[in-house]
């Protein structure tokens, strides 16, 4: 099938687009009406049979999931990844999307996978339930706005963590060299000057550990 | 589920019974947990149960700078990490539009089927274990472990190498270090026979893998299963040959496969596979040295690096099947979604709990390990 039989296949579709990206990628951009008709249509009418993955991005910003298809053909040997974009929802009212499951069974686990991470509800999937986060009861953690940092600092005690060890080491003036909170604050400006320095004492120390090498041998 | 919330489940009057195996068992390299319904000791139905290895990958990666990711993706799966860095490599060069030199091409290619004979003599050896058979297991480890020497005298880590970078590879080989590979290639070469001999011609072994875990071309084919097991059932496709990355278009391979989709035939696939890496090998060693030239392709200061906004799909083949990563950029100097297809998340859930219907119990860590899953790719 070459490309002229594909895009005729494809534009079958209404409000479709295509892009080829190179020989074994198409990227086609579709409204959420419309996928689980293209879906369809490139299953029955071009061999494209295999379900690769599925996969859910948060685009906050636009208040939108776009959620992407990739579908690999054996006989093609070429790869379509089909787009589209679902409202965001909100906490009481959460995403809602059709279930591709009838026509792709490993469909199960990557729609109750996106289940789990986003909190998006795939109507007529057979497991929207809990998988890997079976005691997690917060919002879903791969959202942009869950924090995971922040749901650290305030969950866990772990700065109060000081045994003997360490404390030995800080009184000798090591321990923790910068603070996590100050990596933090500092954003994201590196000092190189100081990596310059650092690197200089690591050469001088091998430098001293070669004249050992004697011993070693 | 922490084992401290399982609740045992009273079924009344009935002879099911349920069995919790797991998250330590000997039917997975990881701790995955797999709840039975047993009637005697056929099984009934089974449930897959993962999470224990959840480290919140994904999420992590959006959090740090496309660099620092590189620490992170081969932990994904334990292993056989190589094809994690390249695959992740390969998606952010794919959106900065930059391609690594051809030398770094061939080098990455090594790693990989180096990666691969290390993955396949690990699966080998606990394949054996899971019917009763442990010498296979301490040999196909020992084994292992002469890879990662070589692992790590060119990366410097056995396990972890950590060696890609977007644009190329982070070291030039060690020298003498292609004829260190080839003296341990014909070592390999040289264990094919007591291989047959002790597992795979061995009867003990024979008749406990026939016709276990047995699975249809179709069947597989609805179920997304790929690599090695897809291979059992017939149908030979290889994403190194079919959608080819890398310098595998210049190489010549075949690929095994066999008929029936059971346990033994994926094992034999595998050993099959082993020897056509080091065949593959045997030619990166004849073309290597006549290949100069850089090894990475320069990319700006990696600590303040934007990458351009696009999206990439990269696909590897991996030991266990097609790997792919997903990577989306929004222009910023982290990755905005980083999602990873591990091969094992088709094999481990659904194949995993459709194989197991109706098997014997004592059968089910064979078919675990048949399907040579990887629960960390479960997981993420």
């Amino acid at each position: 099938m070459n490309k002229v039989q594909i895009d005729e296949i494809l534009n079958k579709v209404n409000g479709i687009k295509i892009t080829h990206k190179r020989k074994t990628r198409i990227r086609v951009d579709v409204d959420a009406d419309s996928l689980p008709t293209l879906l369809e249509l490139i299953k029955g009418r071009a061999s494209y049979i295999h379900l690769s993955a599925i996969t859910c991005v948060d685009w906050i910003a636009d208040n939108q999931f776009e959620l992407v298809y990739h579908v690999w053909s054996y006989e093609e040997k070429c790869l379509i990844s089909a787009h589209t974009r679902i409202d965001r929802g909100s906490e009481k009212n959460p995403a809602k999307y059709i279930s591709v499951y009838d026509l792709f069974k490993p469909a199960d686990f990557f729609e109750r996978d996106i289940f789990e991470m986003y909190g998006v509800t795939f109507i007529g999937s057979p497991r929207m339930e809990k998988f890997i986060l079976t005691e997690w009861n917060g919002v879903p953690p791969m959202l942009k706005d869950f924090d995971a940092e922040a749901y650290v600092q305030e969950t866990f005690k772990w700065t109060d963590y000081n045994p003997d060890w360490l404390q030995e080491l800080t009184d000798q003036g090591g321990g923790i060299a910068v603070k996590p909170e100050d990596i933090r604050t500092a954003g994201n400006t590196h000092n190189m000057s100081t990596h310059r320095e650092r690197d200089k004492a690591k050469a001088a120390a091998v430098k001293a550990n070669d004249k050992m090498q004697g011993w070693k041998q | 589920m922490r084992p401290e919330n399982y609740q045992a489940v009273k079924l009344g009057d009935s002879n099911e019974y349920e069995i919790f195996i797991g998250p330590n068992h000997p039917g997975i390299e990881g701790n995955y947990a797999f709840r039975l319904m047993l009637d005697g000791d056929i099984v009934v139905s089974g449930k897959a149960d993962a999470g224990y290895l959840h480290r919140g990958f994904e999420k992590l990666m959006e959090g740090r700078l496309w660099i620092q990711n590189l620490a992170i993706v081969p932990r994904i799966c334990v292993p056989d990490p190589a094809p994690m860095e390249v695959a992740y490599s390969m998606a952010v060069e794919e959106i900065m539009g930059i391609e690594a030199p051809i030398r770094a091409q061939w080098i990455r290619t090594m790693q990989l089927e180096l990666s691969r004979v290390a993955a396949h003599l690990f699966t080998f050896g606990g394949h054996a274990a899971t019917t009763g058979m442990y010498t296979p297991m301490f040999w196909g480890v020992a084994d292992r472990d002469l890879v990662l020497d070589l692992f790590e005298d060119f990366t410097g880590g056995r396990v972890y190498s950590i060696y890609n970078i977007p644009g190329g590879v982070r070291r030039e080989l060690p020298p003498e270090f292609l004829q260190k590979l080839s003296n341990l290639l014909d070592y390999l070469e040289s264990r094919q026979n007591d291989y047959d001999n002790l597992l795979f011609t061995n009867q003990v072994f024979v008749e406990r893998a026939k016709g276990c875990g047995a699975l249809t071309q179709s069947q597989a084919l609805e179920l997304s299963v790929t690599g090695p097991n897809l291979r059992a059932c017939g149908l030979a496709y290889d994403v190194r040959r079919d959608d080819p990355y890398l310098v595998y278009d210049e190489l010549e391979f075949d690929i095994p496969r066999q008929k029936h989709g059971d346990a033994y035939s994926r094992i034999l696939v595998r050993r099959d596979e082993l020897f056509q890496s080091i065949r593959i090998l045997r030619q990166i060693i004849e073309r290597l040295p006549s290949i100069k030239g850089k090894i990475r392709t320069p990319i700006p200061n990696p600590l303040s690096w934007n990458v351009r906004k696009g999206e990439a799909y990269a696909r590897v083949e991996s030991s266990k099947g097609e790997l792919a990563y997903y990577v989306v950029s929004d222009g910023g100097d982290k990755p905005y979604r980083v999602h990873v297809r591990g091969p094992s998340s088709m094999h481990a859930v659904q194949t995993l709990e459709f194989l197991a219907k109706g098997a014997r119990l004592e059968d089910v860590a064979q078919i675990m390990f048949s399907l040579d899953a990887c629960p960390p790719e479960v997981d993420r």
